[in-house]
């Protein structure tokens, strides 16, 4: 399954779990964007969000839809969009929030290197 | 004065929307972004930076804000940019989620540089005229008219059109619009707006810089700010605080500085609310000449602004009111400092 360099859209609760447990187990950065289909900030962001996952193999890059997985959402207390929170073994290390280019390329170069 | 340079003063273009929505009442937020970026094409600007939350969407712009609720739109562009073309294709978007425009408001001080701006925006008689043509026929009250100031090169300009059913809505309505339009910034503030040489930040990074530095984040502390600096000067931000927007826009250079901050309020808001919020914003800039129109349902709001700018040496030198359909009362003052060293 090429799934490398690519943003993996989450849809079910299982496959989110699925997921975070095999980012959890290795020492991968995972940046997940949490968007809504009506947000257009998130549809903003989502072409730069592509471009780097094609960039970064190296990093995991997650899509979490607020209605689709409105649990998770309401876990993680998600009230601007897009969120884009950073996670390294298990542990979130970062959040950023709006679709802010800059920022969320400083950020991912940050924590991927560390 | 300069011959020449940025037009600061902005345009700005409100559009209310009605009709039933099958898709979970998100209205004007289901227009595709793809859509808006047609619309902003035609405007001549495009999204610098955004975000969003569960009351509406706003978008920095590469000159001004974009914000978009359910059931409005607010387009403010500065520069040469041509607001009024975005009126058409908004209609249009809109009409494809059966939206039906039931207002339109569109307002703008007096430019710097008249004379460099392009068509529709050459004089406001021909606005009127444009907007007018673009409107569907079911905007049946229109009104326009120019606020003029004690400074006769400086006026409010106002043009609202609203549907026969705009009075059904008044007393829905206690939103409060403040748009504060500030001239001859005090220059050493207005530096803290500059790109540091060497400093290779970009964009929002170096925006968020400038937010901290010159204390925009404590102008409403609850507010999140979506800010981004450009090159090599000159800033822009959105705050959003639940269902409320401000923004600001800063044109720094010496001999047409210019900053702009606007937000909504509410009638049943705390008066004290009001008053900081009014000297915090222009505190960040000290200029010596200000413009405020207060839009609302209410009569009494623009006591308010008075009492703000007061103690902060700001003398009122204009006061008119004049009544728009469906907008409410629209108060213009303006306000010289007292004593300016220059």
């Amino acid at each position: 399954m090429a799934e490398e360099g690519q943003v993996i859209a989450c849809h079910a609760v299982d496959s989110w779990n699925q997921q975070l447990e095999s980012a959890n187990k290795s020492d991968k950065l995972v940046v997940v964007d949490f968007t809504a289909s009506w947000c257009g900030p998130c549809r903003f962001i989502a072409p730069i969000l592509a471009d780097l996952a094609k960039k970064l193999p190296n990093v995991l890059f997650l899509k979490v839809d607020v209605d689709e997985l409105k649990s998770v959402a309401q876990d993680w207390a998600i009230e601007k969009m897009p969120t884009f929170i950073f996670l390294k073994e298990g542990s979130i290390i970062d959040k950023l929030f709006g679709a802010r280019k800059d920022e969320l390329q400083q950020k991912i170069a940050l924590h991927s290197s560390a | 004065m300069a011959e020449s340079g940025f037009e600061g003063f902005e345009k700005r273009l409100e559009l209310h929307f009605f009709g039933d929505d099958p898709l979970k009442n998100m209205g004007l937020r289901l227009i595709d972004f793809e859509s808006l970026e047609q619309v902003l094409h035609a405007v001549h600007c495009t999204v610098v930076s955004a975000v969003g939350n569960h009351f509406f969407d706003a978008y920095v712009l590469s000159e001004s804000s974009l914000f978009v609720y359910p059931n409005k739109i607010i387009i403010k562009t500065c520069g040469t940019t041509q607001l009024l073309k975005s009126v058409r294709p908004l209609i249009h978007f809109a009409g494809k989620l059966n939206l039906t425009l039931c207002e339109c408001r569109y307002t703008r001080g007096s430019f710097i540089f008249p004379k460099s701006q392009p068509f529709p925006h050459t004089n406001f008689k021909e606005e009127v005229v444009y907007i007018e043509e673009n409107l569907p026929n079911n905007l049946v009250y229109r009104k326009a008219a120019v606020m003029p100031s004690k400074n006769p090169s400086y006026s409010w300009h106002v043009f609202t059109a609203a549907d026969q059913n705009h009075h059904l809505r008044r007393n829905l309505n206690s939103d409060v619009t403040f748009e504060v339009c500030m001239t001859e910034l005090d220059r050493h503030l207005a530096r803290k707006f500059f790109k540091k040489t060497g400093d290779c930040k970009t964009g929002d990074l170096a925006g968020r810089e400038m937010t901290e530095l010159t204390g925009i984040d404590d102008i409403n502390p609850s507010a999140f700010i979506c800010d981004f600096a450009f090159d090599p000067c000159g800033y822009s931000m959105n705050g959003v605080d639940g269902d409320r927007y401000s923004t600001i826009h800063v044109t720094p250079e010496d001999g047409y500085s210019y900053a702009s901050f606007e937000c909504v309020g509410s009638v049943y808001d705390d008066d004290v609310d009001i008053v900081e919020t009014l000297k915090k914003a222009v505190q960040v800039f000290k200029p010596a000449s200000v413009s405020i129109s207060t839009t609302s349902n209410s009569c009494e709001v623009w006591t308010k602004v008075a009492r703000a700018m007061e103690p902060l040496g700001l003398k009122c030198r204009t006061f008119a009111i004049d009544e728009f359909p469906a907008a409410g009362s629209f108060v213009f003052q303006t306000f010289a400092a007292a004593n300016r060293r220059k």
